[in-house]
């Protein structure tokens, strides 16, 4: 079963490291995704750019509306995520509890909605 | 540049229903999901999108002092929730809003794009 590690965190706190120390968090997140894969649990994820960077967009009354900036103004944004292929929740929270960002901020972990009756991307 | 395209909507009402009324609405929506797929599968033949199941799986794992606190999910308490995601490589952002516009869920949801880092 596949799983989603969404990880949340303060973006102030990440952007105002110094260089050094997001460094040391990057090694341990390189580290970290290497186990994961030679485990086999790994099969996907990706660090987003931040919030600062997001567009946001909605369709009412057939009118597409822009707007500059995340969906929600939150003080732990996502900031990236992991897809894993995992046998129980229990495992995938396992390993969700390794993802360095469990330390500072919080990892959701969601299960992958599978229908083989349905077509899939 | 790829971007991830973080679909967020109102389950709250959506849980209520009965199940076969859910199944026959998702039943009726699939065929604009598809050409969605198709459309998206044209810009981007590597393109991958995930559903994610209801907000009542999700847990939340946080790391303290080197001990683990798991509690029940969403992380965000909020009546949107992040419902699912598509990460596709675009030539760029107006591309990608032109494409988040046809997402069904932009209707009543909202769609919000992110750039992935390298």
């Amino acid at each position: 079963m596949e799983y989603l590690a969404l990880i949340h965190a303060d973006e102030n706190v990440w952007a105002s490291m110094e260089p050094s120390e997001r460094e040391r968090w990057y090694e341990r997140y390189r580290t970290f995704s290497s186990d994961a894969r030679a485990a086999g649990v790994m099969t996907g994820g990706n660090e987003l750019a931040p919030t600062a960077d997001a567009t946001t967009v909605r369709v009412r009354d057939h009118e597409t509306l822009v707007t500059d900036g995340p969906y929600a103004e939150v003080k732990e944004a996502l900031g990236g995520y992991y897809l894993f292929e995992c046998g129980s929740l229990d495992e995938a929270l396992d390993w969700a509890a390794r993802i360095p960002g469990a330390e500072h901020g919080a990892v959701e972990v969601r299960p992958v909605h599978f229908d083989p009756e349905e077509a899939h991307l | 540049m790829k971007y991830a395209m973080l679909i967020y909507g109102d389950d709250t009402g959506w849980l209520d229903l009965p199940a076969e009324e859910r199944a026959a609405l998702r039943e009726a929506e699939l065929p604009r999901w598809y050409a969605l797929f198709e459309e998206l599968g044209r810009v981007d033949p590597n393109v991958t999108g995930k559903e994610l199941a209801t907000r009542h799986s999700a847990k939340v794992v946080r790391v303290r002092d080197g001990e683990r606190i798991v509690t029940d999910g969403p992380f965000a308490q909020t009546k949107e929730i992040l419902g699912g995601l598509f990460l596709v490589d675009l030539p760029d952002l107006d591309e990608a809003i032109r494409l988040a516009a046809l997402v069904p869920a932009a209707e009543d949801g909202s769609i919000e794009i992110r750039p992935v880092l390298q």
